[in-house]
């Protein structure tokens, strides 16, 4: 049948595996590091605490396939039980279609270099699919230019189904300032800034208050979380990893991380706005981002948000995200390990009326590749529905990334 | 601004800077217009000097200058780049506006609901306090798109008049697709001629906008009075056959 024949071709292309991001640590540290996480996945409840360490640590998470275990666990996200995929109907009706389309339509760096454009374009349809599917289901959140940057770097990793279970958690936290009809929330984000620079280096912060430079340089640095910014993919998750793990303020501590790495060059520009706007926006590729992300956690320790507010004046109560980080926070105490979540979706809900398709993380791989079989149906029929080459294209690299990225994807 | 706190508050470098490099002017140019119209094409395309590969959105503000020499003079034009969704231009693009010498209007002439938004647009510049002393023109990007045109000429241009703004038609990606609209001096690229021309307009205008003294302000386009310019001014620069 043509879903044997679509499997065999897909174990046909099996592709290097997967993406390792820290090949410059030490290799023991490297295992132990693996060790830790895995043994935090597994506790009952999930060790949460050993999992934002580790996302924080030198290195990250690593690699992508353990991304796809702990990025769920740190917004305390079932995936068991994760979203549809989308129909079409998430197309009509909604006020911000246009502008996310056209977002998404340009957004081609955000791709892998090297990419084939079939294989982009069927992911760019996605994306555009989960950025509704949340804009829907959320009808207090507003579209932003930069949203779609967050988006992208979720749905590459872990595939759509996820991507839309995590951007529905984060925009509703984390990225909830900044999809307020208006954008104040996210200036008084961008406000902490400057506090920060201030403790640190009072001269350099004196420069850029004469210079009046503002902070708009550092705005999609925040809403993005820097995708927008990065050419190198493997720098934005590295980054990723540590603002899951992270306070919602984070971003904001390491774009001061950036200006106070980059002080003298700041300072010797000529002290006017738009000098200074067009050298701090320009961000460096080779950034020393091991060394910023702990100088941002020890900022972070150092003057955390509630002093910074006392200080300069700022309300932290006017931040959505910042009031109810805690209750977030909390809500990812007690989550079950991977095992348990299976087997209690599997006894509670043979009802699969509620969340329909089966689990994207099975346990081993006859289970995996057994359940994937109607996915894979639904995948030929994505073939005869006009995508063709384009859908096996993606059906390809979701190999390269990994069966549970397969399986999200149809 | 009222609203903003101070630390994302821009200014004008050019009144206020303490250190301005002798003998080199910048005049500050801001590129406005709805979300994908081509601002960030055309201002790449005036400053880099050819078409980018890929733009993507642009959040908050881009900014790119570039030095020309008029009449002997050399001047630095820096070109700010907006946002176009709306929520950027309410919230941030604001404080960009102050102390502007000029503004250039985007849409994009396959595009009927850019070409209306720009009223929108003008009003907001007005609240911003940039009247007329301040040069404003209206661009129409993309004219090389032939078949996909929504927004004639001629629409365009009793637009224009009504507003007593000079009206240019051009392509970022082919500037050259015309064919006229040369300045005489043997340069068919639209795009270089158009913020040119608002470069010179603002040299002859210098002491109104600048706080700096005035200089001669021989050779300059008078860009004030769109169509009585006759084929001096703007409408020669529109592409009458797009």
């Amino acid at each position: 049948m043509i879903t044997t024949e679509f499997l065999t071709h897909i174990h046909l292309f099996s592709f290097p595996p997967h993406l390792c991001l820290s090949l410059t640590e030490p290799d023991c540290g490297r295992k132990q590091k693996l060790a830790e996480i895995h043994q935090a996945l597994i506790s009952d409840p999930v060790d949460i605490e050993t999992l934002r360490r580790a996302a924080a640590s030198k290195g990250g998470l690593l690699t992508d396939e353990l991304r796809r275990k702990v990025w769920p666990k740190l917004l305390s996200i079932n995936v068991f039980e994760l979203p549809h995929k989308p129909g079409r109907d998430v197309r009509k009706n909604h006020k911000d279609y246009n502008q996310v389309v056209l977002d998404v339509r340009r957004s081609m760096k955000r791709f892998p270099k090297g990419m084939p454009a079939a294989e982009r374009a069927v992911l760019q349809e996605q994306l555009i699919d989960i950025i509704l599917e949340v804009l829907k289901g959320n009808p207090q959140l507003h579209y932003y230019q930069g949203y779609h940057d967050v988006a992208v770097s979720l749905l590459l990793v872990v595939g759509e189904r996820m991507a839309i279970a995590m951007l529905d958690t984060l925009s509703n936290f984390h990225l909830r300032d900044f999809m307020d009809p208006t954008m104040d929330r996210t200036k008084h984000i961008l406000n902490y800034l400057m506090p920060i620079l201030e403790q640190v280096d009072t001269e350099l912060h004196d420069f850029m208050i004469r210079a009046e430079v503002g902070t708009i340089f550092a705005l999609s640095w925040l809403i993005t979380w820097f995708g927008h910014v990065l050419s190198e993919f493997k720098h934005t998750l590295r980054l990723y990893d540590f603002f899951l793990a992270s306070h919602p303020l984070m971003p904001i501590y390491l774009a001061a991380t950036i200006v106070l790495h980059r002080e003298k060059e700041v300072k010797q520009t000529e002290c006017d706005m738009a000098m200074v706007h067009h050298l701090l926006s320009r961000i460096p590729q080779d950034l020393p981002y091991e060394l910023l992300i702990g100088q941002a956690q020890d900022l972070f320790d150092k003057y955390p948000p509630s002093l910074l507010a006392k200080r300069a004046a700022l309300q932290s109560r006017k931040s959505l995200s910042i009031s109810t980080f805690q209750a977030f926070q909390r809500s990812t105490l007690h989550q079950r390990p991977d095992s348990v979540l299976q087997r209690l979706t599997k006894a509670h809900g043979s009802d699969t009326s509620r969340h329909g398709l089966e689990a994207a993380l099975p346990r081993d791989r006859g289970q995996l590749w057994g359940r994937g079989n109607r996915m894979v149906k639904m995948a030929v029929w994505g073939l005869s529905a006009t995508l063709g080459a384009a859908v096996f294209a993606v059906a390809q690299t979701a190999m390269d990334w990994g069966p549970e990225v397969l399986l999200q994807l149809f | 601004m009222a609203e903003g706190g101070s630390s994302v508050e821009f200014s004008s470098s050019l009144a206020n800077s303490n250190l301005p490099p002798p003998r080199t002017r910048i005049f500050k140019i801001i590129v406005i217009g709805d979300s994908g119209v081509g601002k960030t094409c055309l201002t790449y395309r005036f400053c880099a000097g050819k078409f980018p590969e890929k733009t993507e959105a642009t959040i908050g503000v881009d900014f790119r200058e570039r030095l020309v020499e008029i009449d002997g003079e050399k001047i630095k034009i820096q070109l700010w780049d907006t946002a176009g969704q709306e929520r950027f231009r309410k919230s941030m693009v604001q404080h960009y506006y102050r102390n502007v010498h000029a503004v250039v209007f985007v849409y994009d002439v396959t595009n009927a609901a850019s070409f209306r938004s720009l009223p929108a647009w003008i009003e907001e510049c007005k609240q911003h306090a940039l009247g007329t002393e301040v040069p404003r023109i209206i661009v129409g990007n993309k004219c090389d798109l032939q078949e996909s045109i929504q927004v004639g000429t001629d629409v365009a241009q009793q637009f224009a008049d009504t507003h007593s703004l000079p009206l240019f038609e051009t392509s970022a990606k082919n500037p050259n697709s015309q064919g006229e609209g040369n300045c005489g001096g043997g340069n068919s690229d639209h795009v270089e001629a158009i913020f040119m021309t608002v470069a010179h307009k603002l040299k002859s205008q210098k002491p109104l906008v600048l706080s700096q003294p005035a200089e001669g302000s021989g050779g300059t386009i008078n860009l004030s009075r769109g169509r009585d310019d006759g084929g001096d001014g703007a409408r020669s620069w529109a592409c009458s056959s797009c």
